[in-house]
């Protein structure tokens, strides 16, 4: 930006740390994909995100069978990955490295609606291409579960999913779901969802990982089999 | 010898003297106390912002000598010294207080609004061919239902404060506030110690020379009052005005 040494007013687009320059076009087949089924259900009691563990080449091939598709992000926030797979890891780097530098800096957490806008700005201007993470958290106000798709579109809902299995996982939520969900049956619910999809979607299947969000914190389990869950 | 040497630490903003001064700080606040004054108070109602608009003739329009500005709806800013530096800063609070909408779609809040251009302000103390801002502000507003009131001086140190005032006469303003703070009381007995506390560094005060801005808790808005309104709070509180001999 700006040679001049004094710093005038941060671009509310950017990053603190870092710049979005451009990234090359890259040869589509050669990058690791999750394809992926992401589904966040938002409780009274918090939030339950579950997800698939594989990650694709093309689609054809399974790259990867073990893979942690959601991450903590803020102390009372998690990210999905969904889509190109360094998209996805970069894009939760920078948010959490943002949001502990708003933490630090202010003394208090940012609100999940900031951390959903934030998202959408760096979504929507960054070099993350392909990517539709869902972004689930607990703030003041309570339960909060977004998705984020790749033009930087934030869309706040009681539970959504996101991923190749987004439609076979949608007809096992629908009519499913109730507010007065406990965490654990919101937790059996996003399984049967996730399993639904893994069983049509290539793209969608080895296992299943969850991320429970409370006002106490993240904790992210994993699950060789889905149908423990059931 | 005293002189010469003085001198030559007071040229370049960015040099220290031997003792550990930077003198073009230290000019930067007289700078301050030749302005007329601005306070402000925090009560458990809202923020009151006031400010004593001297005039150099009576043939001048008042509403064009600017110390209190809105910085954004909840939030304002009254200045002491150089009015040309204070619209500067008060532009850059305007500025990011739109930018933490843009980037987080929230309100900004009050800390992080004067830390912003405290920073902003300590630049200006340490880069070469730069001179310091000749105004002090104060921020008072509104931040998760709680009113916050700071004070940003020339060396961009900022200060949190339940009643603080700046600029010329500041001694006997603040000597005024701490006798009589109280911080049960509400707006209107805010803006009543403000109109006092003015008065206690000016005698002949007038009403219509006091710019006066609030920063209620409930509507969480800043709110200018008129001349009208400030006459009838110093009537009540037996201030100058032409009811008073």
């Amino acid at each position: 930006m700006s040679k001049d040494p004094i710093h005038d007013i941060q671009d509310p687009y950017e990053p603190e740390l870092g710049s979005f320059d451009d990234v090359a076009e890259q040869d589509s087949d050669a990058v690791n994909k999750t394809g992926t089924t992401t589904v966040g259900i938002a409780t009274e009691n918090g939030v339950v995100i579950g997800t698939d563990r594989r990650a694709s080449l093309g689609g054809r091939f399974v790259s990867n069978k073990n893979v942690t598709k959601v991450e903590q992000i803020h102390p009372t926030a998690a990210l999905t990955l969904v889509g190109s797979v360094g998209g996805a890891q970069s894009f939760i780097r920078t948010l959490r490295s943002e949001a502990n530098l708003y933490e630090s800096r202010r003394g208090h957490p940012m609100s999940i609606h900031a951390l959903a806008t934030l998202a959408g700005n760096f979504a929507r201007g960054g070099p993350f291409i392909a990517i539709n993470p869902i972004l689930g958290g607990v703030d003041e106000e309570g339960s909060h579960v977004y998705s984020i798709d790749p033009a930087g579109g934030v869309m706040q809902d009681d539970y959504t999913v996101t991923g190749s299995g987004m439609q076979l996982a949608h007809g096992a939520l629908e009519g499913e779901y109730d507010e007065s969900l406990s965490l654990e049956e919101a937790t059996s619910l996003a399984a049967r969802a996730v399993q639904a999809a893994t069983e049509r979607d290539t793209g969608s299947g080895n296992g299943f990982v969850t991320a429970t969000i409370t006002e106490d914190g993240v904790e992210i389990d994993k699950y060789d089999d889905v149908t423990e869950l059931l | 010898m005293q002189g010469n040497q003085q001198q030559a630490y007071d040229r370049g903003i960015t040099i220290f003297s031997p003792d550990g001064r930077l003198y073009q700080v230290e000019y930067a606040r007289e700078a301050v106390k030749r302005g007329s004054a601005s306070l402000g108070i925090r009560t458990a109602d809202g923020v009151v912002l006031a400010a004593d608009r001297q005039t150099r003739s009576p043939l001048i329009e008042e509403e064009s000598i600017e110390k209190i500005h809105e910085v954004d709806e909840h939030v304002g800013i009254a200045s002491a010294g150089h009015v040309a530096d204070a619209r500067q800063l008060v532009d850059f609070a305007r500025r990011q207080a739109q930018v933490e909408q843009l980037r987080y779609e929230e309100q900004i809040g009050i800390e992080t609004l004067a830390k912003r251009t405290t920073d902003h302000i300590q630049q200006y103390t340490q880069t070469g061919g730069a001179r310091p801002f000749g105004v002090a502000l104060l921020l008072g507003g509104i931040e998760n239902g709680e009113p916050r009131l700071f004070e940003a001086d020339p060396s961009g140190t900022p200060y949190e404060w339940k009643a603080v005032a700046i600029g010329g006469g500041r001694e006997d303003i603040q000597k005024h506030l701490e006798d009589e703070y109280d911080p049960e009381m509400d707006l209107a007995g805010g803006i009543t110690l403000a109109l006092e506390a003015l008065a206690a560094a000016d005698e002949d005060i007038e009403p219509d020379s006091v710019h006066l801005a609030t920063v209620d808790t409930e509507t969480e808005e800043f709110d200018t009052l008129s001349t009208e309104e400030l006459e009838e709070y110093a009537a009540e509180a037996d201030l100058g005005g032409e009811d008073d001999e």
